[in-house]
């Protein structure tokens, strides 16, 4: 087995979770314009519902994996709900918003050791035996496989969601300015609800994914929302195509990273690209 | 006894962080959430001076908060270049790249291994082996610290990080250098964790990594907007109100698994509930 080959299938499979994890964070950013780290949790939440529902109550695979994503908009919109929403509506400032989604990230991701315990579990029940694929010469499971079709899939959803409906033409007109949204008679506080629904979907779509791949632990949030804002800001903030971009550069960055370097500084090597690109290319790869 | 003991040290060091980093937040008006980094470095560097040269705590403590100046006076320049939300994302990424340091740097931290027997200090010829003199110890670092603190927020120095706090480009447009007081009380802020990652590091005579996460910045950020930003009393308010607090948890008799992720959970929601009826926290002059 080749190396380099493997290492171009790695950087594939991580950009295809960073790119999920970039556009359900992009999406609310790019409405609500504040960092939600909140989000992260969400990724815990919807793998945990997935280890609840299929591991331990037996249920099928694919109901699991659609509850378990519902579950993780309910959560996110329920955030939203009691937390974001009263802040948003008193006029907080970024910086109170980022502090109080800190505060959500922090509890959920306890709430979800209390229910769970912090044992790393994987969700997969043929883990080891699955099918394997050669591709260009690296290796890539089935798993994997899903993931990036999926990647793809929300990518292209979220654009014709953005770019053809109605519903897509609100979520700008909202980014853009909320205020004369709400006077050309949008219902901000709905399209807002939705942006977090979906989002947080998204982020817990991920969760799952990654559950089956690797496996699942309460902690394991921070790490893929950071990947997420990194991509979505070195990709630029807001822009859909640029978050894509932008999670698969830090997939392959780390990758290539960790072959020179041991894998332990994988979070360091993707917050060096973060700072250099804050430092030089502020704007993103694409502006919005 | 011997558990109050322990509480009041804890509650000593803490108010050093919260002191420490209220100069920086709540003082100057810079979100940053990378205090646990400074005080790792602080407990790191004594822990290795004190376990491999046998040099006396005073000096080795001496050694690690000039080194953490040194390592803080290039990050806080980094971070200069950043406002607001950037500026918070930027410090937490320089936590997750220092903790990755002392994971991942092997030969020098033991990595996850931690570093054990750890002396404690040693004052011509007199060891605070005990934890009452050690309390004794611990106290005169925060009431020193606290002085320290008071006198730097009186002075002329302090009232120009106010107004740089209030409004940065009117403070320029009387011709101070803002750039070199926000790297100063930065440096500041970080020598002074610096000061209690020694006192934790000797007091405990053991650390790992797994102190100095993100989570631990979180807690101490969590501190002074609890206790209130730019009041050094409510630093120190805060630091007792948060150390004693889940302390009752354990006496309700929760597991002490759970009553750990208990914790999480109680400061995730204070800083929620902060946010949301009391920006300004217990006694705090300044509102994020």
């Amino acid at each position: 087995m080749d190396i380099i080959p493997q290492l171009i299938v790695n950087s594939i499979i991580a950009g295809a979770i960073y790119t999920m994890v970039a556009l359900g964070f992009n999406l609310i950013y790019g409405t609500v314009k504040f960092f939600d780290l909140g989000y992260g949790a969400l990724t815990a939440v919807g793998g945990y519902a997935v280890f609840w529902l299929y591991k331990i109550l037996g249920f099928d695979l694919y109901l699991s994996i659609i509850l378990g994503t519902a579950m993780a908009g309910i959560v996110g919109f329920l955030v939203y709900k009691l937390v974001y929403a009263p802040l948003r509506s008193r006029k907080s400032s970024s910086m109170v918003m980022l502090v109080a989604s800190l505060g959500a990230f922090t509890a959920l991701q306890a709430l979800v050791a209390i229910l769970f315990t912090s044992q790393f579990q994987t969700l997969s029940r043929a883990a080891g035996a699955e099918k394997v694929f050669n591709l260009f010469g690296g290796v890539i499971t089935e798993t994997q496989l899903v993931i990036l079709v999926l990647g793809i899939a929300v990518m292209l959803g979220m654009a014709a969601l953005l770019k053809y409906t109605l519903f897509g033409k609100a979520v700008k007109a909202v980014g853009d300015d909320e205020e004369v949204a709400k006077i050309v008679g949008i219902n901000t506080g709905k399209v807002v609800g939705w942006v977090f629904v979906i989002g947080s979907a998204i982020a817990g779509l991920a969760g799952i994914l990654v559950g089956f791949d690797t496996g699942i632990e309460p902690t394991m949030g921070l790490s893929l929302l950071l990947k997420g804002v990194i991509a979505a800001i070195i990709g630029g903030i807001g822009n859909v195509y640029g978050g894509v971009l932008g999670a698969f550069f830090l997939g392959f960055i780390e990758n290539f990273g960790i072959w020179q370097i041991s894998g332990e500084w994988k979070d360091a090597i993707a917050f060096a690209v973060l700072i250099v690109f804050l430092l030089f290319r502020p704007q993103g790869i694409l502006k919005r | 006894m011997e558990y109050l003991i322990h509480i009041a040290i804890l509650i000593s060091i803490y108010a050093i962080l919260g002191l420490a980093l209220n100069l920086v937040v709540g003082f100057t008006g810079l979100l940053s959430i990378t205090q646990a980094a400074f005080y790792g470095i602080g407990a790191y560097v004594t822990a290795i001076l004190l376990t491999s040269t046998g040099m006396n705590f005073f000096m080795a403590l001496f050694v690690g908060v000039v080194i953490t100046a040194v390592a803080s006076l290039a990050i806080g320049f980094v971070l200069s270049k950043f406002k607001d939300d950037y500026y918070a994302l930027g410090s937490f990424g320089f936590n997750i790249i220092i903790y990755s340091v002392f994971l991942n740097w092997q030969s020098l931290t033991r990595g996850p291994l931690g570093i054990p027997g750890i002396a404690r200090p040693t004052l011509f010829g007199f060891t605070f082996s005990d934890n009452i003199s050690f309390l004794l110890l611990a106290i005169i670092f925060a009431i020193t610290v606290y002085l320290i603190c008071s006198y730097i927020t009186k002075s002329s120095f302090g009232r120009v990080l106010k107004a740089i706090r209030e409004d940065e480009e009117a403070i320029k447009v009387f011709g101070y250098h803002t750039l070199w007081y926000k790297l100063a009380v930065f440096v500041i802020g970080a020598a002074l964790a610096a000061v209690a990652g020694g006192l934790f590091a000797s007091y405990i005579t053991f650390i790992d990594p797994s102190t100095f996460t993100l989570t631990e910045s979180i807690f101490i950020l969590a501190i002074i907007i609890l206790g209130g930003l730019a009041n050094n009393k409510g630093a120190v308010l805060g630091a007792v109100a948060l150390i004693i607090l889940p302390e009752i948890l354990r006496f309700v008799g929760f597991p002490s698994d759970i009553a750990a992720q208990m914790r999480q959970v109680t400061y995730g929601v204070i800083l929620i509930l902060l946010m949301l009826y009391r920006p300004q926290g217990l006694v705090g002059e300044y509102r994020l």
